[in-house]
Formats: C-alpha cells, sequence, structure tokens
C-alpha cells in the first residue's frame, strides 16, 4: 500500500510535469491494481480518476491542455525535422502555442507522412520498431516507434482496462487482426501479460478456425475487426452454432464501421451484451474514442487533443456539420514518430451545441466516425452521404450481407448503387430501393455478381492469411 | 545493596498491571471490532496492505525511536499531535463529519496538553491525565487498526508483524533499552503513546503499539476465519499480551521485581501469535479477502464492474 502511494504519486508528477513515465512503475501499478481487485473484488472509490484524468472542469482542462500543446510543440520544434521546418515557415513560437492558436497550424496529412516519414522521427529517440497502415484505404504508412512507447502504451492500456473490469486475470484474449497490426498485436499481448491473462493472436485465419479455437480455447475477450466479426457469424451459423458454444464476456470490434444489424447478430451469436466499438488508427495511437450508450464517440483527452476540423473551412466544425478529425497526441505519450494536428481524414458530426446525458458525459464527443473523407458521396445539391449512412442500411437488408459490398457514385443527380446480387436476396429490385428510401437513400440500384462483390469495396476480412490446413493452401499445393 | 521498595504486594501490582491490560485490550478489541464490523473507511483506488508494507513498518517502528530520542520534546510532542490528529481524523470524520471531528481532536488535545502541564500534581490529577491520555489513544489505536485491516492487512501480515517487534521488543526492552529511557524522558508530556492508570507511586501502563497489536491481531482473526478464530485471537491476547507480560516479573524476578520497568510484552505476545496464526492457517485453510468478507456479511455480493472498453485497436475506417 505504502509502495502503490509512492508509485501512484511518481506517476502523477510524471503526467503534471509532462516528463518521460517510467514503464516499470505502471507496470508495478497495474501488479497493484489486479491485488487491490483480488482484495476488494473492485478498485477504490476514486479509481476512475487515474483512468479518465482528475480535470473535467472546463477550465481546468483547458490549461491542462493548453500546457500539454506547448510541451508538444516545444519538443517537436527542437527534434522533429518536419516541424522545426513548420514552426519556422509559419513563424510560430511553440512555447506560446495555446488551442486557439493552434489553428494556424497547417494539419499533417497522410501523404506528408508518407513520403516523408523520416522527416517525422525525432533526432533524440532511438528508433526501435517500424509498423505500417494496413493499407486498406490507400498507400501503407511506416511508423517509426521508440522502445519507451511500445513497454509504455501496453503498460497504460492495461491498467486502463484491469481497472475497469475490461481485463481480468483468467481471461483469455483471442485477437483476430491482421498479423501485421504490430502495435494492436504488441499491445494486446502485452496488456494481457500484465493482467495475467491469456493471449491468443490467431490473425485473420479461416472464420472456421477462428470459431473452433473461440470456442474450444474457451476465449473470453474476443477483439476483431466488423468485416472479420461478419464472416464468423455466418460462418457460425453454418455450424449451426449458438451463444452456449461460447465462453465471451467482451466482445470489442473496431476499425471500420460496425453496423447496428451485425452488432445485434453478433450479441446473439456469442452471448454478449453488447459489441464495443472504440476509434483508434496507427498514425495517432496511443489516442482511443469509446463510444457511449447514447451513440456519441467520446475522445481521450488525457494522452491528446482531437479536433473536429470543418471540411470546408478547416474551422472547428459547427454543431450538426460534418468534420475530420483532427488529432495531436501529447508528449510524453508519444515519442518516436510523433504528429501534430494528423488529419485521420475519419469523418465525424458535431454534436449539438448543449449539454451530454450519457455516462460518459465529462468527456468530449463527436459523433461515431461516419466514414473516411474520401469516400463521401457528395451530391449535385450539397448533400453529402457517408460510408456509414450506406453500410447501415445495405446491412439491414433481409439478407444480412455482411460485410457490406457496394460502389456508390453520383449520377444525374441521384445515388447510382452498386450491389452483389446475393444483397438483395429475397427482395425484388424495386422493394430493394424502397428499403434504401425508406432509410432517406434515394437509389438507383446497379447489380453485378457475386463474383464481382470483393472487388466493389475492399474490407479488412480479405486479408486472409492462409494456413498449410486451410482450403486456400490446399488450392495451391 | 539497593533497598526495594513494594508500596504493595508484587501479586497486587501484577494483578493490577493485568486488570488495567486487560481492561486496555477489551476495550480496544471490541471497539476495533465494531468498527471493523460497522465502519467502512474510504480507502485509496489502488493498493492493498502487503509483505512489504510489514517491512517498512516495521523499519520505521525501528528508527523511530532513535528519533524520538534525538528530538527536542517539543519536535516529538508536534509529531505525536500530527499522528494522533491523522489517526482520529482518517477514523473518525467519516463518523463525525468535518466540523465534528475537528471539534472533537480539538478538545481531546487541548484537554490534554492543559491536563500535562497543570494537573500532574497529586495520584488523582494523574489519573486524570491518564483518562484522557487512554481515549486518544484507545480511539487512535482503534482507527489505525481499521485503517489496516480494511486497506487488505491479513492475518499472515499481523502474525509476521508480531514475531517482528518481538525481536524489536527484546532488543529495545532488554539489551538496548531505549524505549524505557524514552518513556521515561517522555512520560509526562501530552499525548505520550500509552494508556493506564496510577495507584499509590506506581503507574501501571501499556503502550499503543501493544494495543495496536493486539487489536490487529484480534480481528484480523475475525476477519479471516470468523468469531471462533477471533475468540481464539482474543484468548491468546488475554493469557499472552495480558497475563504473562503482567506476571512475569512476578514469577522471575521475586526479589527485584518492580512495575515501573519496562516489560517487554511483545517478546512475549508475537511468538505466541505467530503460531498461533500457523495453526489457524493449518486448520482453516486460506484467509477470506475483505471482498469475501463482506460477501459473507451480506447476500449481495460485490457487482462486477461493467463498463465500456477502449481496447487497443489497429487502425483507422
Amino acid at each position: 500500500m505504502f509502495e502503490t502511494g509512492v508509485r501512484q504519486f511518481r506517476l502523477a508528477l510524471g503526467i503534471a510535469l509532462r516528463r518521460r513515465l517510467d514503464p516499470r512503475n505502471v507496470e508495478r501499478l497495474v501488479g497493484d491494481v489486479l491485488a487491490t481487485l483480488a482484495e476488494f473484488g473492485e478498485a477504490g472509490a476514486d479509481a476512475a480518476e487515474l483512468v479518465e484524468g482528475p480535470t473535467t472542469n472546463p477550465e481546468d482542462r483547458l490549461e491542462f491542455t493548453n500546457g500539454s500543446l506547448r510541451r508538444t510543440a516545444v519538443r517537436l520544434g527542437a527534434q522533429s525535422p518536419f516541424y522545426a521546418r513548420l514552426f519556422s515557415s509559419a513563424q510560430i513560437d511553440p512555447a506560446k502555442l495555446d488551442v486557439a492558436g493552434l489553428r494556424a497550424i497547417p494539419v499533417t496529412v497522410k501523404a506528408d507522412l508518407t513520403e516523408r516519414p523520416g522527416d517525422f522521427r525525432c533526432t533524440d529517440v532511438q528508433a526501435y520498431l517500424a509498423t505500417r497502415t494496413t493499407g486498406t484505404t490507400g498507400r501503407p504508412t511506416e511508423v517509426w516507434l521508440s522502445r519507451y512507447e511500445m513497454e509504455l502504451w501496453p503498460a497504460l492500456g492495461a491498467l486502463a482496462s484491469v481497472l475497469r473490469g475490461e481485463l481480468r486475470p483468467g481471461d483469455v484474449m483471442q485477437v483476430n487482426l491482421s498479423s501485421r497490426s504490430t502495435v494492436a498485436l504488441h499491445q494486446a499481448a502485452n496488456a494481457c501479460r500484465l493482467a495475467g491473462a491469456g493471449c491468443r493472436l490467431l490473425g485473420i485465419v479461416p472464420p472456421e478456425t477462428a470459431l473452433e479455437s473461440l470456442a474450444e480455447g474457451g476465449a473470453t475477450i474476443l477483439l476483431t475487426n466488423p468485416s472479420y466479426l461478419a464472416e464468423l457469424v455466418k460462418a457460425a451459423r453454418r455450424a449451426g452454432m449458438g451463444a452456449g458454444d461460447f465462453r465471451l464476456r467482451r466482445l470489442v470490434s473496431g476499425g471500420e464501421v460496425l453496423s447496428p444489424s451485425l452488432v445485434r447478430a453478433a450479441s446473439g451469436m456469442f452471448g454478449v451484451p453488447h459489441v464495443e466499438d472504440p476509434y483508434s488508427m496507427t498514425e495517432i495511437v496511443p489516442i482511443t474514442g469509446r463510444p457511449c450508450s447514447q451513440g456519441h464517440m467520446h475522445h481521450d483527452t488525457n494522452l491528446g487533443l482531437t479536433e473536429l476540423v470543418d471540411l470546408h473551412t478547416g474551422e472547428p466544425a459547427a454543431p450538426g456539420a460534418l468534420g475530420t478529425l483532427v488529432i495531436t497526441p501529447y508528449f510524453p505519450y508519444r515519442d518516436c514518430t510523433p504528429v501534430l494536428r494528423y488529419d485521420t481524414r475519419d469523418v465525424a458530426r458535431c454534436l449539438p451545441d448543449e449539454p451530454l446525458h450519457c455516462e460518459l458525459a465529462t468527456v468530449p464527443a463527436t459523433s461515431l466516425v461516419l466514414g473516411k473523407a474520401d469516400h463521401l458521396l457528395r451530391m449535385p445539391g450539397g448533400e453529402i452521404v457517408t460510408s456509414r449512412q450506406f453500410i447501415e442500411v445495405i446491412e439491414s437488408l433481409p439478407a444480412e450481407p455482411w460485410p457490406a459490398r457496394y460502389r456508390a457514385a453520383a449520377c444525374d443527380g441521384r445515388i447510382r448503387l452498386t450491389l452483389p446480387a446475393s444483397a438483395i436476396a429475397g427482395y425484388s429490385q424495386a422493394e430493394a430501393v424502397r428499403h434504401f428510401a425508406a432509410a432517406g437513400l434515394d437509389v438507383d440500384l446497379d447489380i453485378v455478381g457475386d463474383d464481382q462483390a470483393v472487388s466493389l469495396r475492399h474490407t479488412r476480412s480479405d486479408m486472409l492469411e492462409t494456413t498449410f490446413a486451410s482450403p486456400h493452401a490446399l488450392v495451391g499445393a | 545493596m539497593p533497598v526495594v521498595i513494594f508500596p504493595i504486594p508484587q501479586w497486587e501490582e501484577s494483578l493490577t498491571l493485568f486488570c488495567v491490560i486487560l481492561t486496555g485490550v477489551i476495550v480496544v478489541c471490541s471497539g476495533a471490532l465494531a468498527y471493523f464490523r460497522y465502519v467502512r473507511m474510504v480507502r485509496p483506488p489502488v493498493g492493498a496492505f502487503n509483505t512489504r508494507d510489514v517491512v517498512i513498518l516495521l523499519i520505521v517502528i525501528g528508527v523511530l525511536p532513535f528519533v524520538y530520542g534525538w528530538l527536542p520534546d517539543t519536535a516529538v510532542t508536534c509529531i505525536l499531535l500530527v499522528t494522533f490528529a491523522s489517526a482520529l481524523y482518517i477514523g473518525y470524520a467519516p463518523l463525525l463529519g468535518q466540523v465534528g471531528i475537528w471539534l472533537g481532536i480539538g478538545v481531546l488535545f487541548g484537554l490534554n496538553i492543559w491536563s500535562s502541564n497543570h494537573i500532574m500534581g497529586t495520584v488523582a490529577g494523574w489519573d486524570w491525565w491518564y483518562a484522557q491520555q487512554s481515549v486518544v489513544v484507545l480511539l487512535g489505536a482503534i482507527a489505525v487498526c481499521n485503517l489496516y485491516l480494511q486497506g487488505g492487512m491479513k492475518l499472515r501480515h499481523v502474525a509476521w508483524m508480531s514475531l517482528g517487534l518481538a525481536c524489536y521488543d527484546i532488543v529495545f526492552a532488554s539489551y538496548y533499552p531505549l524505549t524505557g529511557r524514552l518513556i521515561a524522558r517522555y512520560i509526562t508530556h501530552p499525548l505520550t503513546p500509552v494508556i493506564g492508570m496510577r495507584f499509590g507511586r506506581v503507574d501501571y501502563a501499556l503502550g499503543l503499539g501493544d494495543l495496536l497489536v493486539y487489536s490487529l491481531f484480534f480481528v484480523a482473526a475475525y476477519k479471516a476465519y470468523g468469531k471462533w478464530a477471533a475468540t481464539i485471537a482474543g484468548a491468546v491476547t488475554v493469557v499472552f499480551g495480558g497475563f504473562a507480560t503482567a506476571f512475569v516479573p512476578f514469577l522471575f524476578n521475586f526479589t527485584n521485581a518492580n512495575l515501573d520497568e519496562l516489560v517487554p510484552a511483545q517478546s512475549l505476545f508475537g511468538p505466541a501469535a505467530f503460531l498461533t496464526y500457523l495453526w489457524m492457517k493449518r486448520h482453516y485453510g486460506r484467509e477470506r479477502t475483505m471482498a469475501e468478507y463482506l460477501a459473507s456479511q451480506s447476500s449481495t455480493a460485490p457487482a462486477p464492474q461493467v463498463e465500456q472498453a477502449p481496447a487497443p485497436e489497429p487502425a483507422s475506417i
């Protein structure tokens, strides 16, 4: 107990002074939390402050944000060649930066990172591990990470997870993400190690293999993408499986749009109360977003700053307007390849300017992520249709065509929607058009053969990793 | 040849001391148990008492006498004021509220400081001083006992601490009598950490540390294994902490017994407590955790946490 107090003090001091944290100290705190849970069954009354941060007062939060921004910018100005040039050309003094002045700094876009990755690497840090985005939305981006980051993030993640009861000793986490998702896999495996849980890193293997592992391997937590989750649900249905075949208590599925129809089906199939749909991105780790029960996406304010920038003006999005999430991870949480005002191109809607009443009301929020900015369909009248609108309506068709495969284009003032034939199975084309119209989408349907489905829209489940026992390998043998 | 003064027969002195100890043990153990059963302290969000805490406590206890011996009396009084105020505040603020607790602390301390300087010229004055002293010390012991036990201290920790304190007591009461010297120097000052009574020219007193260990052992046994274990622990405390402590000088030092001398109570109680713990562990098995104890007191088990999870995720939409 005395040592725990010292560790908490060291962590709080590091956060307050914005100095590098000691990952070992955080790891030991995870052990302390586990000991606390073993003795008391739950953490003490103020445990939420350890995870959510103590600042709910807007003025205190602004002061914290300004201080964190300055600390981050000062370091970037000194150590990051890209940002040193940027500050110099824009005549910005990083030591005087605040939230209001932040808008003067142009956003960093993916092309910057892709074309000049070396310019983003801080000169005072030894690079340790390179990770690449999976490239489902374009050319993969490479991000170098330091050993400090690779130790700190799982420790912070494990601390939050065990405090919230999301990860417990004895849990078994099955991870069905692409094996190239280095950061996520490393985070999951090490968080499990610290929490005394088991971790099975399977990759995007044939769904039947993953199902077998889920059912017989006793997994209690499943971490995957929505498209692969859809494949799992379909495979489980084919195999005649049901909730009684699984021991899952949590199902976490992020990285793509998760539709309500898939949530309902997955919850029923795997026997979990709901499917968690967090938000994160390789370029801006360790910043995350959490959805609440009222469908908002609440953005982490302790580790970084999330702005919602209007798609057209570059100014903060007005209530009700669409914007792109622009994220700045703070030092000391981001160390080797930090970014400032990184434009994720993930689009969300600004919530009405009124108080929130959800369970995460003290944490700033936007709507759920609606899709990539580059995938928005802009109609001649100015109307914008998002990927989420298409996916949710398509996946709610009676045929349950998960994951949604479609192509949309604006044609003569109307939406021309291309779908595989199996997507509207059980419906005539006219009925299908009415289905879309009921959801506010006036579409002209263009039906193609199922063999063209995958080419219409790529999903993460397409990155199938074969095994010697899988049908793909046998075909090639 | 030294002249030995016996104000009353030795057996009567031993019996009187036993009664004083027994009174203290009964009050502190029953008070600590009642508090443990009916009052829930606010605990820190993370942290449970562990073996390293026992080691830290023993180190602090071992170093503290030297610090006290080195510091002037006024500084010692200040340290004791802060220590007792903290213990009383932590223990009784949940019951009395902010105003009540500070008012109570102010009255208790004020009275104690005043009486330490004004009324100890008579036996009645001494007894009045001892009475106030005892109230503060007993309340402090009850609070600290619960702070540790409700913080996750187990019977195992108490047993090892008792054993450590037994060694401490032997060293500092017998071979290097620092404790006795400190008490002799500080006894009339405010907030002396003892309870007691004066009869005639003899003081019959028991230290705060002894009271704390007795109450810890008793309530920890209750928490770990239930009321029968607590009964056994209580009996061990009375026999080895009370009876043996009071009568050892009478039994083993007939000619020079002088109960003003310090009896190393823990050297008798510590090994007995440790052996009792070993027996209980073998007989009853694993100790109950605090969660299991609370669940046993209520048919409602602690509710699992069901908040949502921000699990690590790989990439953007």
